[in-house]
């Protein structure tokens, strides 16, 4: 009888085997189901809302919207055709899926949603505050890292449908939050924070140089200030408020600051050094460019201008907002940014919400409680009367683009305000050709969200 | 999905469920009736030692020291592999596979034999009784 | 016969699981006139109640796979009849009836264990001659012949034939040679030589479909031989051979032809409407029905290739649900699990029955999981449910098979007698006498 309960046992292992295959199967397509209908041919899409209520999305179409009642963020929530691929929707649309395997396809009457963090009343009046010039603006709770403003110009009302792509002007289609530009003079709070991590405060404090409207680096080349006439001597609080170019460009080659610090540094806070390949961080599904930069040598002329914010660098405006947060925040680490806030499935239940989460720490808290003191002090000396009402540290930013022919205006800061943590960036592209202010465009901002968000 | 759609699925599947309980169970009821055929074709017969009774219960019964052996025999007289036994039409035959000792069946050392009831088979020092089952 | 209520219990719960069926394709199904049920369900229950009458002049000593079998063979005769609008798909009925006679074929040919080890020999040949059929009448290396109107898979056939050369005896295993310092059964290498050819033909063939179902039994095989002469499964050599089977593996996997390659390394979302069509829609189908399925004819299935064979499952998940599915496959389950509820009284049969286990799981494995892309995608049919002609009969034969194991008849070839007729021998009831020798 043994050599029988041999050939059982074997038996037994096959058909164990089996089922396991079959369990295993069974827990795979329980599991991936939805994503099998969203490549079937019928399916029915739910809706995405607004903090406040307001759709911004209906996959059965059947909303009726009013006439650029979507543009102000339309090229971030998307649409489903499958042209606007780094959007919420078509990179969150399995979350709207009308089905489930338990209660199979909905077509009519599901309740499958997304709920984002947005305030469509805020961000309309941020959109109207540039008058159609170009550029964007973000901002978001820097202690709970919900995204409130998102804005983005040129933009089309993705609700009404969009055909000739080739026609819209480039940048229609997609929220420049989230691609890299040239940051200007907001890189240097990033410098700022390199030498402090280095030098400490007490260093850093000490050193001071002076500026004669010009400066002929060690390498032999001129770094220009926007003041011809110079700005005499100052140390780091007055640089960082006369945003003096000279000043960083000698704080570059300064000893007590070796650049192979500077780049570790920047490694920490998430630049790419010397690579044009970025890489990507990612909000809620939507890809994100990360900083880069191009760090050599210390007296060579991209260097240090590279770590004044023009040439090869380059920053997303969500992430010079999200840096804002570790300073504001006091603890180096970064609040991470959500768009969505909970999601429910096709039966209305919630089957997502997020919970705040934080990065790594980028640099040490006392550089930050520094770092935002500076930042403080110019926005108390320098914006009190054009955004007032608020406690706000900032620091603003001329950026170079299209090799110098034309300048964007950016403006990074965050509101001193436990009950108003906002950090918000806002970017003016070719500022001398409007009157617009990115400080009037803050102020719209603050205002706004203070009205509906507190 | 309407809901006759789900009871009627679930009416089907269940009848289904029940029929495969229900052949399981007449499987279960034909292992027993199996088992006595099977004695009834093997003539009740079994192997004995002194207090331990082997049954026989396929039809190829390998007789040896060795571990898989379907009746071992921890003895290091007996060979690894020493004997089978095989049954056809209801008579059990044993036949020496090669054991370095031999097979006496009834004190006459034999290569193959048919097998009588109360027998005594001896493999090296062992003795086993070839006997009808329930007999102690 | 003590098990008589048992067996009409039986039969009565076969015909409610397959009247529970019709009535729901009678209230859900998608049909244009009443009377096309109306024939299934006559056709059904026909096929149930003469078979049930057949049974009675078929003297076995268990009937749990038959039940099982008519109950498998009907179910796919609704399920193959549904597909797309019902219909009582005749071709499919008709096979079915082939597949039950095949399947008393086999049960009469595999009773006799001994006479059946002493035509090894024509196994070996058999498989031979259908190799050679392969090689010269199916055109342009594809395993299939065309008869008409009929097309023939020969390698199917091979099935069964590699089953009965695979299972072997332990009187078989005890006729050693030595060759040098070794003791070696002569048989164990021709079957090693058989499957070599096998690979090569279904290499050639480009049926790397099937093969897996060969290296399944041979491996069954290969296993109860190899541990015979050592102790139970020698831990070690199970992991040695593991071992070997996998580099095997690897090495084929990284040698293999480039459309296996292919096969391998599809990626079936992002070429739904190339080489992924027939997966991707069969798991959106799956995902369609969900668990209970979007009724009788009412899937899109039906409309993709091979919707009735190679992604069978999918096509009755939409239809039937996946607890429907599910359910089949565990009938089919229990059909190889009846060895182990009730044990052949051989150890032929029991290698036999192993074989058989083997086939029909790495069939339905191959199938289902291909289908769901789980592993690559192969034709391979799902033994009982998918349509096919040569493979329901091969089925049925095996299943026939496993009857055999559980109704053995144990008599000498060379005066060949019918089970019944053979008296038990009665042993003198003489007393028993302690001979010559004392204990």
């Amino acid at each position: 009888m043994k050599s029988i309960k041999r050939c059982q046992g074997l038996m037994s292992l096959v058909l164990i085997l089996f089922i396991i295959g079959m369990v295993a199967l069974v827990v795979k397509i329980y599991r991936e189901s939805s994503f099998y209908m969203m490549n079937s041919d019928d399916l029915s899409l739910g809706k995405v809302y607004d903090r406040n209520g307001d759709v911004l999305f209906d996959g059965s179409g059947k909303t009726e919207f009013e006439d650029n009642y979507l543009i102000d963020v339309g090229n971030l929530i998307g649409d489903d055709n499958g042209q606007m691929t780094n959007t919420l929707v078509s990179r969150n649309i399995k979350r709207l899926n009308n089905y489930s395997f338990n209660s199979g396809l909905v077509s009519s009457g599901g309740k499958a949603s997304i709920h984002t963090t947005l305030d469509h009343e805020a961000n309309r009046k941020v959109y109207d505050a540039f008058y159609g010039q170009d550029g964007c603006a973000v901002a978001y709770n820097y202690k709970t890292g919900e995204i409130l403003i998102c804005t983005s110009l040129p933009s089309i009302d993705v609700t009404k449908g969009y055909e000739n792509i080739e026609e819209l002007r480039s940048g229609t289609l997609m929220s420049k939050n989230m691609y890299r530009t040239v940051p200007g003079s907001t890189q240097k709070v990033s410098t700022v924070i390199a030498a402090l991590e280095i030098m400490g405060a007490d260093t850093l404090f000490s050193k001071s140089f002076s500026c004669s409207g010009t400066y002929e680096n060690k390498g032999g080349n001129n770094i220009d200030c926007h003041n011809i006439y110079g700005h005499g001597e100052q140390n780091i609080q007055q640089a960082v408020e006369n945003s003096c170019n000279p000043f960083f460009a000698q704080l570059v080659e300064d000893e007590d600051f070796p650049l192979k610090k500077i780049k570790s540094i920047y490694k920490e806070m998430g630049y790419t050094i010397n690579d044009d390949n970025c890489g990507y961080f990612d909000i809620d599904g939507i890809k994100c460019d990360k900083a880069s930069t191009t760090l050599n040598d210390p007296y060579e002329f991209k260097t240090q201008w590279g770590c004044i914010g023009q040439g090869d660098t380059l920053v997303s405006p969500i992430q010079l907002m999200m840096w804002q947060s570790a300073i504001a925040n006091e603890t180096g680490k970064m609040t991470m940014p959500y768009l969505i806030s909970y999601t429910t499935d096709v039966n209305g239940k919630e089957n997502y919400s997020v919970e705040t989460e934080f990065s790594d720490r980028i640099f040490s808290s006392n550089t930050a409680s520094t770092t935002k003191q500076i930042l403080l002090t110019n926005g108390e000396n320098n914006y009190s009367s054009l955004i007032s009402g608020y406690t706000i540290g900032v620091k603003s930013g001329t950026a170079q683009v299209n090799e110098g022919r034309n300048e964007n205006s950016l403006l990074v800061g965050f509101v001193e305000d436990k009950d108003f943590p906002i950090a918000f960036c806002i970017l003016l592209e070719d500022k001398n050709n409007t009157s617009v202010k990115t400080e009037s465009i803050a102020k719209v901002m603050l205002d706004s969200l203070s009205e509906t968000y507190s | 999905m309407n809901t006759l759609n789900l009871v009627l699925c679930a009416v089907a599947a269940a009848s289904l469920d029940i029929c495969a309980l229900v052949l399981i169970l007449t499987a279960y009821q034909e292992r027993n009736t199996g088992k006595k055929r099977w004695n009834r074709m093997t003539s009740f017969m079994e192997l004995a030692d002194y207090s331990v009774s082997y049954p026989l219960d396929c039809d190829e019964i390998l007789i040896g020291r060795h571990a898989s052996a379907d009746i071992r025999l921890p003895d290091l007289s007996v060979s690894r592999y020493h004997a089978i036994m095989t049954v056809s039409n209801g008579v059990w035959t044993i036949t020496d596979i090669g054991s370095k000792s031999g097979i006496f069946v009834n004190g006459n050392l034999i290569k193959t034999i048919q097998l009588r009831e109360n027998d005594v088979i001896k493999l090296g020092n062992r003795r086993l009784v070839f006997r009808r089952k329930g007999v102690n | 016969m003590s098990n008589k209520m048992t067996y009409v219990f039986s039969a009565l719960f076969v015909l409610i699981a397959h009247i529970g069926m019709l009535l729901n394709i009678f209230f859900n199904g998608n049909y244009s006139g009443v009377g096309s049920v109306i024939i299934l369900s006559a056709a059904v229950i026909f096929l149930d109640v003469v078979y049930f009458m057949a049974m009675l002049f078929f003297k076995q000593n268990t009937y749990a796979i038959d039940f099982l079998l008519i109950l498998l063979l009907n179910m796919s005769v609704i399920f193959q009849s549904c597909f797309g609008g019902v219909r009582l798909s005749v071709k499919h009925y008709i096979t079915c009836i082939v597949a039950l006679a095949s399947c008393r074929v086999g049960y009469i040919l595999c009773r006799n264990h001994k006479w059946l080890q002493q035509q090894k020999k024509y196994f070996y040949i058999g498989i031979g001659i259908l190799m050679i059929v392969i090689l010269t009448l199916t055109g342009s290396r594809s395993m299939w012949i065309s008869l008409g109107p009929i097309t023939i898979q020969p390698s199917e056939f091979m099935k069964p034939l590699f089953v009965l050369a695979c299972a072997t005896s332990i009187a078989e295993q005890q006729n050693k040679h030595k060759i040098l310092k070794f003791h070696v059964v002569y048989e164990n290498f021709a079957l090693f030589g058989l499957m070599a050819m096998i690979f090569l033909l279904q290499w050639w063939c480009r049926d790397l479909g099937s093969l897996p179902t060969f290296v399944a039994i041979y491996a069954c095989g290969f296993l109860l031989r190899i541990c015979y002469p050592k102790a139970k499964f020698s831990k070690n050599k199970l992991i040695a051979a593991g071992a070997v089977l996998l580099v095997v593996a690897i090495i084929g996997i990284k040698f293999a032809p480039s459309y296996v390659q292919d096969r391998l390394h599809v990626d079936i979302w992002s070429d739904q409407s190339g080489g992924g069509y027939q997966q991707s829609q069969a798991l959106i189908g799956i995902a369609n029905g969900g668990w209970f399925g979007k009724g009788p004819g009412h899937g899109y299935l039906h409309n993709i290739f091979a919707h009735d064979n190679d992604i069978v499952f999918a096509t009755i998940s939409e239809e039937w649900g996946l607890l429907y599915a599910l359910m089949m496959v565990f009938v089919i389950l229990i059909i190889v699990m009846i060895p182990l509820i009730n044990p052949p009284r051989s150890y032929f049969h029991a290698t036999m029955a192993t074989g058989i286990c083997a086939s029909f799981a790495v069939q339905m494995a191959l199938n289902i999981f291909g289908s769901c892309n789980m592993i690559p995608f192969t034709g391979v049919t799902i033994p009982f449910i998918s349509s096919g002609g040569s493979s329901l009969m091969v089925s049925g034969l095996m299943a026939g098979m496993l009857i055999a194991c559980q109704s053995p008849v144990f008599v000498q070839t060379k005066k060949p007698k019918k089970k019944k007729s053979v008296q038990p021998v009665n042993y003198p009831q003489q007393q028993y006498i302690p001979r010559r020798e004392s204990y």
